[in-house]
């Protein structure tokens, strides 16, 4: 008799363990949203973007390459007479204007991270969040404040560069970033410091929210070209001089 | 009765701690532990199995409870490490056999129902 009930106790235990194990299954599951059943799909996307990141990857060598032939092309030929010479300088112009050449210079380092204040239930996470318009806000009040230069996280912003938000990311010339978001300009190192620091300014207004900010003056801060393709599939230039 | 009665307090007990303390599985881990669950219940299944027959053994239930547990959850981990599906393999097994046992269980319960009727 008591060995069955010794065998019932064990019985029970096994089944509170079981119990246990269900529910706390059964939550898990519930709160990553069936993730038992996509895992095969999350499995096939990880293939996908891995192949789509190899091949970017590739890519990306080649522009390289072509790019390191067309300066090879431009150097032979301003070799050839004084008038390709004149045509490189002004080249190389457009190119610094069109933040393809890489460089150094005097200009201030901005250090962008999410707020560390403890929030209170039932605030807006979203306000202790860098977003993609406090970027953008930055960026554009260091080219107001005379800016030759600016790269968000060693991606050099330029025309055609895009800041914008893409889930808890922030994707600049379609390279994901996540915080902290290092921003660095090329500029009178003064005045890019106080057009951050300007009363009700962009950097006040973040700090409220408790976004940790620093800002440092460099002496020489290396800026990085852009490295993404250039692509003009509707713009056609009006002809100049005909 | 009380051959009942404790398993399933047991049971409800765990179900309650479970909901009170939420403990949850990150989610990488949440198709391993889901696999030991299901070894979980295929040893519970066997064991209602085994007393219907008459053979049940607690210390075989209990040693096959755990084992089976963490050997299938381990299984599927490294089958994964490996790129290998394993835990397929434990879907496939520990489900036919809960089925099987859940039938064997049933024709257990209907034949003791008809005797006693009789």
């Amino acid at each position: 008799m008591r060995e069955k009930i010794r065998a019932n106790i064990m019985i029970a235990i096994i089944c509170f363990i079981l119990g246990f194990m269900l529910v706390t299954q059964f939550r898990s599951t519930e709160k990553s949203g069936s993730a038992i059943t996509s895992l095969q799909r999350v499995q096939e996307l990880t293939a996908q973007l891995k192949s789509l990141m190899d091949e970017k990857e590739k890519l990306q060598g080649e522009v390289k390459e072509l790019r390191n032939r067309l300066t090879e092309y431009e150097n032979s030929a301003s070799k050839i007479s004084g008038v390709t010479e004149a045509m490189k300088k002004e080249l190389l112009r457009a190119r610094m204007v069109a933040g393809l050449v890489e460089g150094y210079g005097p200009g201030i380092t901005i250090t962008l991270d999410d707020s560390n204040v403890p929030r209170q239930p039932g605030e807006d996470p979203n306000l202790f969040l860098i977003h993609d318009e406090d970027i953008l806000k930055v960026v554009n009040e260091l080219f107001a404040a005379g800016a030759e230069a600016v790269s968000v996280n060693g991606q050099r912003i330029i025309a055609t560069t895009e800041i914008r938000c893409v889930g808890p990311t922030i994707i600049i010339n379609s390279i994901r970033m996540a915080p902290p978001f290092t921003i660095d300009a090329i500029g009178d190192p003064e005045y890019l410091e106080s057009s951050m620091k300007m009363r009700g300014g962009i950097i006040e207004s973040l700090q409220v929210f408790g976004i940790q900010v620093s800002i440092k003056k460099q002496e020489k801060i290396y800026m990085p070209a852009y490295t993404g393709p250039i692509q003009f599939k509707y713009f056609v230039p009006e002809k100049a001089g005909e | 009765m009380n051959n009942v009665l404790l398993p399933l307090i047991g049971l409800l007990l765990g179900i309650i701690i479970g909901l009170v303390y939420p403990i949850y599985i990150p989610v990488n881990y949440a198709p391993y532990v889901s696999i030991a669950v299901l070894a979980a219940l295929d040893s519970v299944f066997g064991g209602l199995k085994a007393v219907g027959e008459n053979n049940f053994d607690v210390y075989v239930f209990i040693t096959g409870f755990f084992t089976n547990a963490l050997l299938a959850g381990f299984l599927a981990y490294i089958g994964d490490r490996l790129g290998i599906p394993i835990y397929l393999a434990a879907i496939f097994v520990f489900g036919v056999r809960i089925f099987q046992n859940l039938a064997i269980i049933r024709r257990d319960f209907l034949n003791k129902f008809l005797k006693n009727q009789k």
